[in-house]
């Protein structure tokens, strides 16, 4: 079963903090502001922002910024996410070209 | 957990088509509580689709329904739920590879042109002129204009996010297992945790799943599972905006470039009509491969792009291809939207709008009984 | 075509390797991918001697340890594919690379992933500038391309990655501006904190970056001092030219191809998958070994990389039950030597510890600015008998599975016991006859041969000494305290150089016998470059 949850809970009012737009995820350049704002407005899990923000879908696939990203989630929600709860991992484990990617060995 | 909770309309399943649904009805004063299997919001086909936004290509009984969503609803969606949803209507190309498959493009044309869609047909020296990138090996296409695409990911939360400024409850991790009927009317969904809520309309807009729920109350759809998989690459100069798909044996791939420079493709190997199902659907070894040679054969230019992840997903195929939505007659009170057939994403936005007309006892916008779930039609 | 395997290994490291030995040794037919152009791992950056004890190949610099696994992958007959990319771990056990410009299909009957760790990083204003780097990333580019990541450095963290890697920047040729950490303690083992204090290393302890600036590249960091909350103390900022910041603070599993699988997966220091003694996920077939598991080193990650190999055996019908208990047995009691004392999991983060095991306080000097006081040192009445003549000094004060001075000393003069963690001691009735082994074994440059009074108003310090140029016999320089404080002039009497020193020089230098028990590093008069 997936972790249960009712959001029908308020936030409150985003309240913003001295280092917001401090960089959080380098690849996409997405900052800390914008990911704490994002939990005030429903995205209530690492996906969600993920989505929303595009935060773990560069480059290194979150390898950098995942661990930040999770501890201002759990911040701004004041709840710990599980290890199943955080962002899926899928192939190529690195970037692969297309042609190469294509080229399927006997 | 033995919790009930009640509103004027439940729906199950929050991607794109019941977070809508539940939108349009809370903007009609309705109090909805909104239900999902998952952890995370539209964790389906809404998560993991192409993102076309097309009326072109479709079956007869859609089109009212896509073009109403095109012309009424996709070009001010990005205002209405202020977010930008990234929807472009830059067109759709659908190319052929061979001289065989030619003759499917005419068709395609002639069958949309009953329709009052307007599809040109292109040869492989006029598509080539209308995008340089277009491949050696096609033989030609067909171009429609009022085709698009929209990124499913922005769209889907930004309902959710609109849903919820309008005070739809949603809960998440709570799976339904079961409809009650009260005094012959669906009143009752029941969870795996125990949980129950109940309302006035009961609205399954959760994929494939919406048959094991109908079936608890004595209603099947003719749906199954069929895996499809996609890719996208690493964002690169901006080298044309269109929808891309084919026919013939290529006829799976599809893909477009997204507004942030990536590449979206889509398609399969084969092995993905029968497929080992698990609940997180799971890539085939063999399958980014096969897309990545039918993405090259479309346009050679990308073959030195790098493809940065894959992913897969559930198709809700419906026996005749598209969609059941709308109510449930011999079960008062539930509604069903779902078995989008791999074509779902456009269309989600102007489902949840009729629904919470019929809900509201308004004429709808769309008339749903072409789509209607009792449509099925032996043979003999 | 899909081509099978008994066992599949992703990772060449010290798990993947150990792993790909045991189990070729058992009979199975092995491949083992890495994506790195050489095997090995980690274990080619690391050019320290190792802890532990014999059976942990303590003492042996973890290069030679690479090359040992090697040597013993080809005799077992492994199959070592390099340049090769694993894409995905997928249904079926299979495994997709990329190798060769092409992509190859296999599956394995059984699947061990042991692809390590990666660093994580702490935001703070200006990390995003080119010359903010991880601690690994400037030990890569130092230890296997010869480059030097910058020249003047600031280090983040003093876990023992930040300790020993600053210590290789100095070797290098880098200058270190300072060592700091928002923790109130060292992380990190004391004898590495010692190892770089000594040469005049500041610890800033409790103090973190509060900014590195510069435009195009780092041309200077600002920290400060951080309050029980870690929250920056305004005006206690400092400021130091540097034109690189290094963060060597921790690392994360690299668990994505179990992930991707479905494995069951649950949090220790990250995201690993959950997994049964033998290391086998919650995917029948799929084990895990080494970092990925869960942090620990490179020892650890041999021993765990066994285990698996054993698991995979005995799942596959290689290795017969009571051959198998009799190995694992092994592999768990050689693991736990490992897993105890001060720097244990169970005792990560604590900061109430005050005594070792044997009732000597604990240096607070060593845990919050890198060095021991003579104060504090005396304490230890096992580390110095005084003897007349040359004898050994010992500067290990805290609790660590560590033994390879024990063995070092022919006489007897050096004794840990059966628990590898306890202190060692100087036994006093003992002989020493000054040949330096324990001074070139000792992992953590801990021990030095000192004679209090030459009699002719001199005392000699032997101490190891890893820095180029090479001394000369006859110079004159200074010698510095633990803290890196000039305290007198030193002379330099020899340096002895051996083969079985292992490129530690035994440096054994003059000066005026009051500072006999002050003088533990030497700073020559010119630097060399």
């Amino acid at each position: 079963m997936k972790d249960y949850l009712d959001r029908t809970f308020d936030l409150g009012p985003y309240v913003p903090e001295e280092d917001d737009d401090l960089i959080i995820c380098r690849c996409e350049e997405i900052t800390k502001g914008e990911i704490r704002q994002a939990v005030h407005e429903g995205m209530f899990t690492m996906t969600e922002v993920k989505r929303y923000l595009r935060t773990g879908m560069g480059l290194c696939q979150g390898q950098t910024c995942g661990r930040l990203v999770k501890n201002i989630v759990q911040n701004e929600l004041n709840k710990k996410i599980s290890a199943e709860a955080e962002n899926t991992a899928r192939a190529p484990m690195r970037p692969i070209p297309m042609d190469v990617y294509g080229k399927e060995a006997e | 957990m033995g919790n009930i909770k009640c509103a004027d309309m439940i729906v199950i399943g929050s991607g794109i088509v019941g977070s809508s649904t539940a939108y349009y009805a809370a903007k009609k004063g309705m109090s909805v509580i909104v239900l999902d299997k998952d952890g995370v919001i539209g964790n389906g086909a809404s998560s993991r689709c192409g993102g076309g936004v097309r009326v072109s290509g479709r079956l007869e009984p859609e089109i009212p329904l896509a073009k109403y969503a095109v012309e009424n609803i996709w070009p001010t969606l990005s205002e209405e739920l202020e977010i930008d949803t990234e929807y472009h209507r830059s067109g759709n190309m659908r190319f052929a590879f061979t001289e065989e498959d030619l003759p499917k493009l005419a068709a395609i044309k002639e069958m949309n042109a009953g329709y009052g869609v307007n599809i040109e047909l292109l040869t492989a020296e006029q598509a080539r002129e209308r995008c340089p990138y277009v491949g050696e090996t096609v033989t030609g296409a067909a171009w429609c204009d009022i085709d698009g695409s929209a990124n499913p990911l922005k769209t889907t939360l930004g309902m959710y996010r609109a849903a919820r400024k309008r005070g739809v409850q949603y809960v998440t991790g709570d799976a339904a297992v079961e409809i009650q009927v009260v005094r012959g009317k669906a009143r009752r969904v029941i969870t795996a945790r125990g949980n129950i809520y109940e309302g006035e309309h009961i609205v399954l807009a959760n994929g494939y799943g919406a048959r094991a729920l109908a079936n608890t109350v004595g209603v099947d759809f003719p749906f199954r599972q069929k895996l499809i998989e996609m890719f996208v690459t690493e964002p690169t100069k901006p080298m044309f905006q269109f929808m891309v798909g084919a026919v013939g044996a290529a006829g799976g791939a599809y893909g477009h470039q997204t507004e942030h420079g990536s590449f979206l493709w889509g398609g399969d190997s084969g092995y993905e009509h029968h497929p080992i199902f698990e609940e997180d659907a799971k890539c085939i070894q063999q399958t980014a491969p096969a897309i990545s040679r039918g993405t090259m054969a479309f346009f050679p230019a990308l073959a030195e792009l790098k493809v940065i992840r894959t992913w897969a997903g559930w198709i809700d195929l419906c026996y005749d291809l598209y969609p059941v939505i709308g109510p449930v007659e011999e079960v008062p009170g539930l509604m069903v939207a779902a078995g989008y057939s791999a074509h779902g994403f456009c269309l989600g936005p102007v489902t949840g709008k009729l629904l919470a007309e019929v809900a509201a006892g308004e004429t709808p916008c769309v008339d749903w009984k072409p789509l209607a779930y009792d449509r099925f039609k032996s043979i003999f | 075509m899909i081509k099978h395997y008994d066992l599949i290994v992703v990772g060449a490291g010290p798990a993947g390797l150990s792993a790909a030995i045991k189990a070729a040794n058992c009979g199975m037919h092995v491949i083992v991918f890495d994506e790195n152009q050489r095997p090995g791992g980690q274990l080619f950056k690391q050019i320290h001697k190792f802890f532990g004890s014999k059976e942990h190949k303590a003492k042996i610099r973890g290069i030679r340890i690479g090359e040992e696994l090697l040597a013993e992958a080809e005799k077992a007959g492994v199959e070592v594919s390099l340049n090769s990319i694993v894409l995905g771990l997928y249904n079926l056990k299979g495994v997709s690379v990329m190798r060769n410009n092409q992509v190859e299909h296999f599956r394995g009957e059984n699947v061990i992933i042991a692809t390590g760790a990666s660093e994580n990083v702490v935001p703070f204003e200006g990390w995003t500038t080119p010359g903010v780097i991880g601690a690994g990333a400037a030990q890569t580019m130092m230890n296997l391309h010869g480059v030097m990541p910058g020249k003047r450095i600031l280090m983040v963290g003093t876990g023992n990655v930040g300790l020993v890697v600053s210590f290789q920047l100095l070797q290098a040729g880098c200058e270190v501006a300072a060592v700091i950490d928002a923790a109130p303690r060292v992380g990190g083992y004391g004898v590495h904190a010692a190892k770089v204090a000594r040469t005049g290393v500041p610890f800033y302890l409790s103090h973190t970056v509060v900014k590195a600036e510069g435009g195009d590249h780092v041309t200077g960091v600002t920290i400060a001092e951080v309050d029980s909350h870690f929250k920056p103390i305004p005006g206690t900022e400092k400021h130091f030219d540097v034109d690189t910041v290094c963060m060597a603070v921790g690392l994360s599993p690299m668990s994505q191809l179990t992930r991707m699988a479905g494995c069951k997966m649950i949090d220790n220091g990250g995201a690993v998958p959950e997994k049964n003694e033998y290391g086998e996920t919650s995917i029948p077939g799929v084990f895990v070994a080494g970092d990925v598991a869960g942090i620990e080193e490179a020892s650890s990650a041999m021993i765990t990389g066994r285990i698996a190999a054993l698991g995979a055996a005995g799942r596959s019908g290689f290795i017969s039950d009571a051959e198998f208990t009799k190995q694992y047995e092994a592999c768990v009691n050689s693991l736990n030597q490992l897993r105890q004392g001060m720097f244990c999991k169970a005792n990560k983060g604590r900061t109430d510890i005050l005594t070792t095991d044997e009732g000597y306080p604990l240096s607070m000097s060593l845990l919050t600015k890198g060095y021991m006081t003579e104060e504090e040192l005396a304490k230890f009445t096992n580390l110095n008998a005084h003897q007349t003549g040359v004898h050994p000094v010992i500067e290990c004060t805290q609790n660590i599975p560590c033994n390879p001075c024990q063995e070092a000393c022919k006489f007897g003069c050096i004794s840990v016991g059966t628990n590898i963690t306890n202190l060692p001691g100087v036994v006093a009735e003992s002989k020493c006859t000054g040949c330096g082994m324990c001074v070139a074994n000792c992992p953590g440059q801990a021990i030095f041969l000192v004679n209090e009074d030459t009699g002719d108003g001199f005392a000699t310090i032997t101490l190891p000494y890893e820095f180029l140029p090479t001394p000369q016999a006859g110079e004159k320089g200074t010698a510095l305290n633990r803290s890196g404080a000039a305290v007198c002039e030193a002379e330099v009497v020899s340096v002895r150089t051996n083969k079985s020193f292992d490129h530690t020089m035994l440096l054994t230098i003059k000066v005026p016998k009051a500072y006999a028990a002050e003088a533990r590093f030497y700073k020559p008069e010119k630097e060399g470059k």
